[in-house]
């Protein structure tokens, strides 16, 4: 994969191309007309600064910085309202993630301390350890994530839902869950990062 | 008929009710279940960003691969985020020649044999609904839910976004699906009129900063109270944990009173076939219990 060009002037269109060639569904971005249905049907667009409408737009005009720094792509809450009522049939879901796996990568999301990068982060470091999600672990990673002391703040907020859950069987105690094949998964997942870095 | 099974992550912590009344009620309608021989998590919705997404494609990968040998045709899962994943990363190895190569390359690394994307991936909800089809529901009712109001909630990615695609069964619609209503009725009770039906409870960002998606879960519940529902009835594991985890905040920050209790469809199922309320129903596993179905319930 080549680097994210940066745009250097008006109307350079560098960025747009390396999003079309790059980013998973990217192809499909040329076809908006700007008609807002996605920014319409979000149910959590009220916390986005842009909204996928004005982010593709942003894209098409070079914007990468704003683009790869947008909200919009940190509060998608993956539903796919905008995904099946596009009128141009373009995978506005699929693209804001990857829009967001990409800031992710190029390291703006840290830099703007975003929860869902830190959560992000927290599930896959599960996934890849033990081959599977453990949830109460995921949550006290990520509340952590934020520092000690607004750590044990968020784990005492939820300390009671977290009772109510151990008391329904529905959150376990004792060593995580695990995959039998651990070494196997760690192979393959090491092979896919390997083809990632080459693109 | 036999179907490979893919319980998921939840199904073993906040989900369990969902997997336990999943392996009872299915038998029941002639479906078998198979396991995925050492399953492992689909990266759900934030995989991409946390692994990227080959690694993404690699934890769906490896499933897919131990799913083939089973040697059935067809794979289910109760979970919407796994079956997103799973059918997703199963039609890009079937149809996109980049990423079948890749896992390949993935699987090779892992001994495996090359997998082409050839299982046919559901929903279980798919499944009742092009496999089973509710007159064979109906049929196995022997404890109808006579008097029991239920709201279906379908959520997003149960339908969203291959219901209505040729790889997903064409078995629903978008934005007015009548299958949870369906399964309600097919058990004798009674389905109200719920307008949110498809609204998105904050999934993941819910669990991530709840204070930002109340009132995507408020204005669910207050629309299951306007119509009078006795439970609100979701396919998905996270909507249910969400919706019913959530509810004492909601209650403290919007001073309302709400306490609904939040079932599977195959839950009501369980308790209208006439099976064991715990064992097979699981109905001591939802937090805000289920009392007017409790009691419906074959001891």
């Amino acid at each position: 994969m080549t680097a994210v060009p940066t745009p250097s002037r008006t109307y350079d269109l560098s960025f747009a191309r390396w999003v079309r060639e790059n980013v998973e569904g990217g192809d499909k971005l040329n076809m908006c007309m700007q008609c807002g249905m996605c920014s319409g049907s979000c149910p959590n667009g009220q916390e986005m600064d842009n909204g996928p409408r004005k982010l593709f737009m942003m894209v098409r005009a070079g914007l990468k910085d704003e683009v790869l720094s947008s909200s919009t792509l940190w509060e998608c809450t993956s539903c796919y309202r905008c995904y099946v009522r596009c009128p141009r049939g373009i995978p506005v879901t699929t693209i804001v993630q990857h829009l967001a796996a990409l800031a992710a990568k190029e390291g703006y999301a840290p830099k703007n301390k975003v929860e869902n990068y830190f959560f992000s982060k927290a599930f896959w470091w599960s996934a890849e350890s033990f081959g599977k999600t453990d949830e109460r672990l995921v949550t006290m990673k990520y509340f952590f994530s934020f520092g000690f002391g607004e750590g044990i703040r968020k784990a005492l907020d939820n300390l009671k839902i977290a009772l109510g859950m151990i008391k329904a069987g529905r959150m376990h105690i004792g060593l995580p869950h695990t995959i039998k094949n651990k070494s196997q998964l760690k192979a393959m997942i090491a092979k896919a990062k390997e083809l990632e870095q080459k693109g | 008929m036999k179907f490979t099974y893919y319980p998921g992550c939840s199904s073993e912590a906040t989900g369990r009710h969902l997997d336990e009344s999943t392996r009872a009620v299915f038998p029941e309608l002639g479906i078998e279940v198979e396991d995925i021989e050492d399953w492992n998590c689909c990266g759900a919705s934030v995989g991409h960003i946390g692994g990227g997404p080959l690694p993404q494609l690699a934890l769906n990968a490896r499933n897919l691969a131990n799913a083939k040998k089973r040697g059935n045709e067809h794979v289910f899962t109760s979970c919407a985020a796994c079956y997103l994943n799973t059918h997703r990363n199963n039609l890009a190895i079937r149809d996109n020649e980049k990423k079948r190569q890749a896992a390949a390359e993935i699987l090779k690394a892992g001994g495996e044999e090359p997998y082409e994307g050839d299982l046919k991936v559901h929903h279980a909800m798919e499944v009742l609904v092009n496999f089973v089809g509710m007159d064979k529901v109906k049929e196995r009712v022997t404890n109808p839910l006579k008097g029991l109001k239920v709201a279906g909630w379908v959520g997003c990615q149960t339908v969203r976004p291959f219901a209505e695609t040729d790889d997903g069964g064409h078995y629903d619609t978008y934005e007015d699906p009548h299958f949870l209503d369906d399964i309600t009725e097919a058990c004798g009770a009674e389905a109200v009129d719920y307008k949110p039906k498809t609204n998105c409870c904050g999934g993941s960002v819910a669990v991530m900063k709840p204070e930002k998606t109340l009132h995507l879960m408020k204005l669910l519940l207050e629309e299951a109270e306007k119509a009078g529902a006795d439970v609100i009835s979701t396919p998905c594991p996270l909507c249910q944990t969400n919706l019913e985890m959530y509810q004492e905040a909601i209650n403290k920050k919007y001073g309302t009173n709400f306490n609904i209790p939040v079932v599977f469809p195959q839950q009501l199922m369980a308790v209208a076939f006439g099976m064991d309320p715990v064992k097979d129903a699981a109905l001591h596993r939802n937090t805000i219990r289920a009392e007017k179905l409790e009691k419906m319930a074959k001891k």
